[in-house]
């Protein structure tokens, strides 16, 4: 609503505010019910098709109203409604803004204003595994739609009054609700003041979802570089609240963010939790491999062809020297071409209708691939290299995009200045990285700056009684969360 | 604080020791042959007593280096003095930069590439510069790792193929070792460093023993390095420029590996990134609080003059080299060995009050 | 100006900076499709300069085969490869090359006149393997190997690290020879490579071998390559030649050498028997002591040996007991390996050669005499083998 509308008083007559509300709603979704009292007094629920529970307006409302005579005050009109959720509103626009939230407003004649009613129920998805957090062993409900059921599903978890809920309303037009969710007494509580701070500041129309909150939150939202988490999983929520982070739900999203964050987290999996600790490493090191593979390998295998031969050993070099005889493309415009490929094969495949699926795989795998070897287009150590780069970006999901930015960086910089250029680039980024901190924590945390203790949890994953301190990072104000029971 | 006792000592123990890992050994073994490690461990001792004094100072006081000669000789003399720093610090990162063109322009390369391979790390210094003091601390905390994996290795695949006789017989060379000392002191700026930190870490008990400790660590680094690399190459050790990148490659030489070595040369190519940024830092530092102005244009300044140096002296290293070591080692020999010395003996605390003042106060 | 506005202008000029680069991909580079990768460079002494033949490595359809072009009369080796890059069209380059061989004319002369190019330069590595060949090096390189090799890659085999633990072959590489010439005594070793043609005119070549045979050598029989010989250089110049039992013995006392068979005769009922024997070196130490104002150098060598084979047919309890060598062969291979030591060491030491570093140990642990003596040092050395070897029991 614009602030310079003038503010419409509801009055006591039950059509003329139905006349009000249905100039102020005049979509066509908007309906109302027109009902009577018993002793013949005229009523209306004014209500949004579509996303109000009618069964339960009529059960709830109309039924005890026709049977009743009219209530006099709004105070005997409550006892008489059945509802748990009763607000009252006084003004056309609150009343429009709960009408279009799926709460109905109950105009009863000769009581002045409106009475809203809790009936909201809209049509939801199933609780399912999210796509992006897979895991063999563990939970696998995963966030929805629906903040209250998101909240519900945080809640269930955590079963202490110390669990805290701060809702806002983000977006003028949107009326989107946010909720920020922190353990009192263990997350920082001036950090969720900022936060709710920061966001009450921004004005916006709409948050359509919650990378829209990630970005008003984020310092540098131009980075490519993530600036705040996200999980999908409330387990994963709940584990990061218990280590003093605060999460975010957003209404609309599926994806909850979490601050502070660092990027190691984003090497964890909630499954490295569940299975033992040493599986847990292993997996954690074979993905650190991987991203260093997905990034540099394209780079390096450019560097060594066009500047430094002896990188390879002498076999490899025949090998690779008779595969890319008579490439028109020198190595970099290759391996250029080829990510060019792969991206397009990536984000065609993420859009195309299932049914197209298959075909366009036999394009991919064939005639970009093998086709293209035979037709001396490209080199087969080239397709294999891009192939397990793309392959490997996928370790850690939460960073592919930011992985395949860099790794286009540095295929530019290893073809025009070398294999320097790699180093040159890994000091710049370096550099960048290790200076960002974000809401009091470093991005780089805690291998820059180094914090011993919460190394335990990081590269290597130590078992469950190393791991009873809070992480250090966070400055927890309880920090021990796991110890023996004396017994007596 | 900007920085902490951890990152100190992981500068002294990770990143210094690695900038003399280049040209340095072949330096040495020119002056001092086969009591090089005499001579670098004179260098050790004079930089490593100037690091103490600097920590014996942080001790005592929580003052910068700028606030202590602002109490002792006013604004106007500190801001002199920190410019004086400043220029030093340009000054001593010129042969470094120098240094680490040519190992650039040898290891990263087969054949010669055009100068503009090397440029664009004034780019990443600037952006170094602009960063501040707290990113030498952040970068010392990856780089231990770093350089503590790379170091080990390729000292283990060098360790085994010298023969160590060729170190005797001590003390045969004589004045070299003084010369191979003296000469060798460009690379040995550890002390004006520890200077300019005064101030923005926090002393804690015991961090004068840890960054001494840090320091003896790394000062054994090196002096394992120069000891097996003159074992290795002994009489032909001074036509090594780039010890770095030669000392491993016969472990590997006729397996199917092939140069595998050059990937641990390439880590720490990363450190050696780090380590030549930090004289631009605390050059661009000084100016910045000389002047009280942002890191911007300082930091632009720095480097733009440095890259023209670096422009008009690029075919000049054996003069420069030459130039730094055999005639101004005594600008280095004041700036970072005597001038720490010299602060131990500013006024730490704030003048007095006067008499009729303390009696009123 | 606003900081961080400059700075991303600066990262936008520096991006775009880079992608015209990338684009334009001309910074004087060598693309991998214009290189040839040299892995072995023949040294002969040409009428006037020298005679470089360089074999080429070239990849083709999943095998690898060798191409050779040689350089006549260039003034300098950096001409010579130079010339090769005009003649080829492909441009060289050395960093994979493993074997510089020289030849017999070319070892008249001081050697480092050509291969300190190989010091010189920053894109060419110091661990290569050198050797000197009998006759022209052209004509070795050349030659094709009866198993299918490319030629650099069968010396290599014979010249390999695994040759010189079983004493056959004494090796050395650039780095190691230019210390030697660069030291007090100026003076080293290379294993001295024959070629012998087949008789038989070789071995079917293997199927599926991923190297063949160059084409185009100057001879259709396949050669065998032998370098149990080892030369002796003093300034770069080849002064004499041990035989093959001196090169054992020298590498047995030596070198990397750890095990090794030999032959010793003993007389067994009026007759000449040779025993083959398998020797494991367990302890081997040189150090010079000073007796008087002359240097000593001594010799001690501890080895097991054990009988490989006879020339004459043994009883079953002796093949059964082959571990166990009789006291009087191992007496005489003691003193087998004393004389040619000794031999190997006058030898060495009338040329002028300071085969067992002399020089150095006399400069390392008594600099006083060193002092005094200086070079004459090697002349006035005597050896003293303590040779023991046993046998198990």
């Amino acid at each position: 609503m614009e602030k310079n509308e003038k503010v419409l008083a509801l009055q006591s007559g039950a059509e003329e505010n139905v006349t009000l509300l249905k100039n102020f709603l005049p979509a066509a979704d908007v309906l109302v019910y027109r009902f009577e009292t018993a002793d013949g007094k005229p009523c209306a629920a004014v209500y949004t098709d579509g996303i109000t529970d009618k069964q339960l307006l009529g059960e709830l409302a109309a039924r005890p109203l026709s049977l009743s005579p009219a209530p006099a005050t709004r105070e005997e009109a409550e006892k008489l409604l059945l509802f748990p959720e009763i607000k009252s509103a006084d003004d056309v626009a609150a009343a429009a803004k709960e009408i279009l939230s799926g709460n109905p407003a109950l105009l009863i004649e000769g009581i002045c204003g409106a009475i809203i009613l809790g009936t909201k129920k809209v049509t939801l998805r199933a609780i399912s595994e999210p796509q992006t957090s897979i895991t063999v062993k563990g939970p696998r409900e995963g966030f929805i739609e629906d903040v209250k059921t998101n909240m519900s599903l945080v809640r269930r978890r955590l079963i202490t009054p110390d669990l805290r809920f701060e809702t806002l309303t983000l977006g003028k037009r949107s009326q989107t609700a946010v909720c920020i969710a922190y353990l009192a007494g263990i997350a920082d509580e001036k950090l969720v003041g900022r936060i709710c701070e920061k966001l009450k500041k921004t004005e916006t129309d709409g948050v359509p979802d919650s990378s829209y909150v990630a970005q008003l939150l984020s310092s540098s939202p131009a980075s490519p570089f993530k600036q705040v988490g996200t999980t999908e999983k409330p387990d994963v929520l709940c584990a990061k609240m218990l280590e003093g982070r605060i999460g975010i739900l957003c209404d609309g999203s599926p994806i909850a963010l979490t601050l502070p964050y660092m990027m190691s987290e984003d090497f964890q999996s909630a499954q490295d939790y569940y299975v033992s600790p040493a599986r847990a490493t292993v997996n954690r090191l074979l993905r650190t491999f991987a991203v260093l593979l997905s990034v540099f390998l394209p780079a390096l295998y450019v560097a060594a062809q066009l500047f430094r031969l002896q990188l390879l050993p002498f076999g490899l070099l025949m090998t690779v020297s008779g595969g890319v005889q008579g490439i028109p493309l020198s190595p970099s415009l290759e391996m250029f071409f080829l990510l060019l490929v792969l991206e397009i094969l990536i984000e065609a495949s993420v859009r195309m209708p299932k049914y197209v699926a298959l075909a366009l795989s036999v394009i991919g795998a064939l005639v970009l691939g093998d086709t293209a070897v035979k037709a001396g287009l490209v080199s087969s150590p080239a397709i294999i290299i891009i192939a397990l780069s793309g392959i490997s970006a996928y370790t850690v999901p939460d960073l592919t995009g930011t992985l395949s930015l860099v790794r286009m960086g540095y295929i530019v910089a290893a073809g025009s200045i070398g294999t320097y250029g790699i180093i040159l680039l890994t000091g710049f980024l370096l550099y960048y990285l290790l200076c960002a901190d974000e809401w009091g924590v470093p991005l780089l945390a805690p291998f820059s700056p180094l914090i011993p203790h919460d190394l335990r949890d990081s590269l290597y994953k130590a078992d469950i009684w190393a791991l009873s301190e809070r992480p250090n990072v966070f400055r927890p104000k309880n920090r021990i969360r796991l110890r023996k029971k004396e017994t007596k | 604080m900007k920085l902490c006792v951890r990152q100190i000592c992981f500068l002294f123990a990770a990143v210094l020791p690695v900038t003399r890992l280049l040209v340095y050994p072949a330096t040495l073994s020119f002056w001092a042959k086969n009591d090089l490690l005499f001579a670098a461990g004179m260098s050790f001792v004079l930089e490593g007593a100037a690091v103490a004094a600097a920590v014996f100072l942080a001790s005592r006081t929580q003052k910068t280096f700028f606030e202590l000669l602002e109490s002792n000789f006013g604004k106007t003399a500190a801001r002199a003095v920190y410019l004086l720093f400043a220029l030093f610090f340009a000054f001593s990162a010129f042969l470094p930069i120098l240094e680490q063109r040519g190992f650039v322009l040898q290891v990263f390369y087969e054949n010669l590439p055009s100068f503009l391979s090397f440029l664009p790390v004034f780019l990443v210094s600037l952006y170094a510069c602009a960063k501040g003091l707290r990113s030498i601390g952040r970068a010392a905390d990856i780089a231990l790792p770093v350089s503590a994996v790379c170091f080990v290795i390729l000292f283990l695949m060098a360790v085994t193929e010298g023969d160590y006789t060729a170190l005797l017989p001590l003390f045969g060379t004589g004045t070299g070792i003084l010369r191979g000392g003296a000469f060798g002191l460009p690379w040995y700026t550890g002390g004006a460093y520890m200077l300019f930190f005064l101030g923005n870490f926090r002393y804690e008990r015991g961090a004068a023993g840890k960054i001494l400790l840090s320091y003896a660590i790394g000062a054994a680094a090196v002096l394992a390095f120069l000891a097996a690399f003159y074992a290795i190459f002994s009489d032909i050790a001074l036509l090594q420029q780039n010890a770095l990148a030669h000392v491993s490659k016969y472990a590997t030489a006729f397996t199917s590996l092939g140069r595998v070595d050059l990937f641990f040369v390439f880590a720490l190519t990363l450190v050696l990134l780090f380590a030549l940024c930090i004289p631009l830092q605390l050059s661009v530092h000084c100016v910045c609080t000389a002047l009280s102005c942002k890191t911007a244009l300082p930091a632009l300044a720095v480097n733009a003059l440095l890259l023209v140096l670096t422009l008009v002296f690029n075919q000049s290293y054996l003069e420069i080299q030459t130039l730094m070591t055999q005639k101004l080692w005594v600008v280095y020999a004041c700036f970072a060995l005597i001038l720490p010395y010299v602060a131990l003996f500013l006024r730490r605390k704030d003048r007095a009050l006067p008499c009729r003042q303390r009696r009123e106060a | 100006m606003n900081a961080a506005k400059l700075f991303v202008r600066l990262a936008a000029f520096g991006a775009a900076f880079l992608l015209l680069l990338f684009f334009s991909n001309d910074f004087g580079l060598i693309d991998i499709q214009k290189t040839s990768i040299v892995t072995a460079v023949a040294i002969d002494a040409g009428e006037e300069g020298v005679d470089v033949t360089v074999q080429i490595a070239v990849p083709k359809s999943g095998a690898t085969t060798a191409g050779n072009v040689t350089v006549k009369n260039a003034p300098t080796m950096v001409d010579a490869i130079a010339e090769l890059n005009l003649k080829t069209g492909w441009y060289p380059t050395l960093v994979h090359c493993r074997l510089i061989l020289l030849g017999e004319d070319a070892a008249k002369t001081d050697v480092f006149r050509n291969i300190d190019y190989f010091l010189r330069s920053q894109f060419v590595e110091d661990t290569c393997l050198v050797a000197v060949c009998r006759g022209s090096a052209e004509k070795a390189l050349t030659a094709q190997s009866p198993v299918g090799d490319m030629t650099y890659a069968a010396i290599e085999k014979v010249l390999s690290s695994e040759a010189q633990q079983t004493g056959l072959v004494s090796v050395n590489i650039l780095r190691d020879f230019a210390k030697g010439y660069y030291g007090a005594a100026g003076s080293g070793f290379l294993p001295l490579l024959t070629v012998r043609e087949d008789a038989e005119g070789g071995a079917t070549t293997s199927s599926g071998a991923s190297e063949s045979a160059s084409s185009g050598s100057p001879s259709d029989g396949k050669a065998v390559f032998d370098a149990s010989e080892t030369a002796l250089f003093v300034r770069g110049k080849q002064v004499e030649t041990l035989n093959a039992e001196e090169t054992l013995a020298f590498n047995l006392a030596d070198t990397d050498t750890d095990f090794a068979y030999g032959n010793v005769t003993v007389g067994e009922k009026g007759e000449p028997v040779i025993y083959s024997l398998r020797m494991k070196i367990t302890k081997k130490l040189i150090t010079v002591r000073t007796e008087g104002d002359l240097p000593v150098l001594h010799f001690t060598v501890r080895a097991r040996a054990q009988v490989a084979d006879v020339n004459r047919a043994g009883s079953p309890l002796e093949v059964a007991q082959s571990s166990i060598v009789p006291e009087n062969v191992l007496r005489a291979a003691e003193e087998t390996f004393r004389t040619k030591l000794s031999d190997a060491f006058y030898k060495a030491q009338k040329s002028g050669c300071d085969l067992f570093g002399v020089c150095d140990r006399l400069q390392r642990f008594h600099p006083a005499l060193w002092k005094k003596l200086g070079t004459d040092a090697l002349t006035a050395a005597k050896p003293v083998c303590d040779i023991k070897f046993d046998t198990l029991h």
